[in-house]
């Protein structure tokens, strides 16, 4: 007697023949026992597997206990910060900048309605930019403190959290903005007189402005020629084609303009912007100058640095500080001192007299347009930096392999991560030097600088990580982790090598790969602080939702 | 392949579908230990099928609203983490290519009945789920797919990938390489039925 092969007892236990040999498999049945035997081995060998899978009931793990919850609330408290920051910003926007504005302006004849020199005006005001630092901290510190609610709230109340929240919020939208009391002129020719006092600011719009008198706070100009030859307490902020400072200005002057010419003083700092610039030899400014200009000549003192693009620089005054020069030429006359150093990456070699008084002599470097990556000391250091990385890499996860796992876990999420991130990368540097300097002290501030530091270097290469395990699969074991880290970092590395030659692309591909890697550091540490459930505790009313069918057999056989 | 004694969560799901987080949480709570167990069965580490568990639900999240209501969602959700286990070693394809290779390059043995019916008997559990630890991922995966979450032969045709036609094949296999690490290498292969 021909027996049955265990192909076809399988399929026919498993209801997989058609009916016709089904029939003849359980006639062959009846009359063979070790075909019957065969059936019966299968029959329990199926059983017995389903029972070993079904059996074991391993409790859920706390991570994945919690991991609902936890997705839940972290995506709460992501959605929660942003939106918040969001509302904050924008509120404080509005009520600080574009609502005051619009008055002033609207005062001013310019109207408020005309969104486009509302934009420009706005914009242009650099004392403007200035007071967003202002706005910066509010953002700042309101991610300090949702830090600080996630740390600790596992000793708080949710009651408390939410009274905390809602009462910071309520302290920051009742910090109305400072009343500024501000004056408007307009005309032909607009003078503040000899002996008049402004008291607060001033603005000035017309084709010839003339501050003779003192004005006892910031002076903004608009004009065809502005001339300050009395007292600016202030600022002086001028869009103009020539300014001329003959008189004293206590604060800095920020310029955009053809010709400025200084004879008089100024106790802080210039920024220019303009096609020519000069401080005569009467003139002073006691600060540093920043410019951007077509032609800029030293003649008078100035107390500190010059840090300058420009296409002629020209010294024979005094500089109190040393000279960062990028441009065209360099000259430094008989009469010109500096004393500190002076550095020039030009397309011609300085000229310097003989008479000259430098502290050190000029380091000048030929301007050469050569892309960086033309220079094969870019490549090897390129090489060097990512087999120390590398090794940092490695380093960092063998001591603390199960993190780096959350990490690299994290980082596979894509959305939470680069949300986070951005925040993290923008919010801990700006909180960090707050701290410095007013809220908790400069241990925590350095500390966190110290941190965003140390993820801004790892960064890079989590996401490696995560690129190593796109192309190998996900590693198991530490060593195949790093492996792949290694892997994936040298392909970022190499693809950013050439994205870096496009400057935009190379600019946001950069910023992507951190924000993406910081993100997943700290999302890694976010979860790290939350609650944990005990592994074996229960997790919801679960009923096992499949016991499998496991009949066997068509025609059970005899 | 419905769950005998169990009705299908169609409320929570709906609700769950138009974004109810408390739906989602229930279903979570209820199918997660399920899918984790169908995992840890699958996969080669308790890591992996913990990572394994929280992305097939990350991905039911966005899957939830192609799920037909009219199948059972069970089944559709084992389909769903079947395939997502199956795409999880796939990407391990230099070694998973070596250990397949092995065992399909194996020609199938015959078993004497009465010694397979006595291998059977003997093994416990836990023997059981040990050896099935060791075996290639593609019996690893196919035996569970057949044997705790009872899909079809062409869900796991569909999974794997392979003909319908094969599946019987690739089980049996399986079977054969699970019956090898029980019982040693060679104690089933003397002897035959015929």
């Amino acid at each position: 007697m021909n027996h049955l092969d265990e192909m076809t007892c399988l399929l026919y236990l498993e209801r997989q023949l058609d009916r016709a040999r089904a029939q003849e498999v359980s006639a062959h049945t009846q009359d063979c026992a070790a075909c019957r035997t065969l059936l019966r081995a299968l029959e329990r060998e199926s059983r017995l597997l389903t029972r070993a899978m079904f059996e074991d009931e391993e409790a859920l793990p706390a991570r994945l206990a919690e991991f609902q919850e936890r997705a839940k609330r972290s995506l709460q408290w992501i959605w929660a910060l942003a939106f918040g920051l969001a509302a904050t910003g924008a509120y404080a926007l509005y009520t600080g900048y574009i609502e005051p504005w619009q008055v002033k302006l609207e005062q001013a004849g310019f109207g408020g309605t005309n969104l486009l020199s509302l934009l420009v005006f706005q914009g242009a005001f650099w004392k403007g930019w200035q007071s967003m630092i202002t706005l910066l901290e509010v953002v700042a510190l309101l991610t300090l403190a949702g830090v600080g609610v996630a740390f600790f709230r596992r000793r708080i109340r949710r009651s408390s959290v939410l009274a905390l929240v809602l009462a910071g919020f309520c302290a920051v939208l009742a910090l109305a903005p400072a009343a500024s009391a501000a004056e408007f002129r307009r005309g032909q020719s607009v003078e503040v007189l000899p002996g008049e006092t402004i008291k607060g600011d001033i603005f000035l719009f017309g084709d010839r402005v003339r501050i003779e008198g003192t004005v006892d706070g910031d002076a903004y100009a608009f004009s065809q020629d502005v001339t300050v030859s009395g007292h600016v307490t202030g600022d002086v902020i001028a869009f103009a084609h020539t300014l001329r400072i003959g008189g004293k200005v206590d604060g800095n002057i920020r310029t955009a303009l053809n010709t400025l010419i200084v004879t008089g003083s100024v106790s802080k700092n210039a920024l220019i912007f303009a096609d020519y610039a000069n401080l005569d030899p009467s003139g002073k400014i006691g600060g540093s100058i920043t410019a951007f200009a077509q032609s800029l000549n030293v003649e008078g003192k100035l107390g500190r640095d010059i840090l300058i693009f420009s296409e002629h620089i020209g010294i024979s005054g005094t500089v109190g500080g040393g000279i960062q020069a990028k441009g065209g030429t360099m000259s430094i006359g008989a009469t010109g001192e500096v004393d500190g150093p002076v550095r020039f990456e030009g397309k011609n070699p300085p000229e310097v007299s003989s008479g000259a008084k430098l502290a050190s002599p000029v380091q000048y470097t030929k301007w050469e347009h050569k892309p960086e990556y033309l220079n094969k000391h870019y490549y090897i250091w390129r090489t060097i930096w990512t087999a120390a990385l590398i090794l940092f890499g490695l380093v960092l996860f063998m001591s603390l392999p199960e993190f780096g796992r959350e990490t690299i876990s994290a980082a596979e999420q894509f959305g939470a991560p680069i949300g986070l991130g951005v925040l993290v990368f923008f919010g801990v540097p700006i909180a960090a030097v707050i701290a410095c300097i007013t809220v908790v002290g400069i241990p925590l501030g350095i500390l966190a600088l110290g941190i965003w530091f140390l993820m801004l270097c790892c960064a890079e290469l989590v996401v490696g990580a995560v690129v190593g395990s796109w192309i190998l699969g996900r590693g198991g074991s530490s060593w195949e982790i790093v492996g792949r880290m290694a892997l994936g970092f040298v392909v970022v590395r190499i693809a950013y090598t050439f994205l870096a030659q496009v400057h935009v692309l190379g600019l946001l591909g950069g910023l992507g790969i951190w924000m993406w890697g910081m993100g997943a550091i700290s999302l890694a540490f976010y979860r790290r602080f939350q609650p944990v459930i005990a592994p074996g505790s229960p997790s919801g009313p679960f009923t096992p939702p499949l016991p499998p069918n496991t009949t066997v057999g068509g025609v059970q056989p005899a | 392949m419905s769950a005998p004694g169990k009705t299908e969560p169609t409320e929570t799901i709906t609700r769950a579908k138009a974004g109810d987080g408390e739906a989602w949480g229930q279903l979570y709570r209820e199918y997660a230990p399920a899918i984790f167990r169908f995992c840890r069965r699958a996969l080669a580490t308790r890591e992996d099928a913990e990572d394994a568990t929280m992305e097939v639900f990350m991905k039911l999240r966005d899957k939830l609203g192609q799920y037909d209501q009219s199948r059972s969602f069970t089944a559709w959700l084992y389909k769903v983490s079947a395939n997502h286990c199956w795409d999880t070693l796939r990407r391990r394809r230099i070694r998973q290519d070596k250990e397949t290779e092995d065992v399909d390059s194996v020609p199938l043995e015959h078993p004497d009945p009465s010694q397979l019916d006595r291998l059977i008997e003997q093994r416990t559990s836990e023997e059981v789920r040990k050896a099935l630890d060791t075996l290639g991922a593609r019996a690893r995966m196919a035996l569970v797919m057949r044997y705790y979450s009872d899909m079809s032969y062409d869900e796991i045709a569909d999974a794997l990938g392979v003909r319908r036609a094969f599946v019987g094949v690739v089980l049996l296999r399986a079977r054969h390489e699970l019956r090898r690490a029980l019982a040693g290498k060679s104690l089933l292969a003397a002897g035959g039925a015929s």
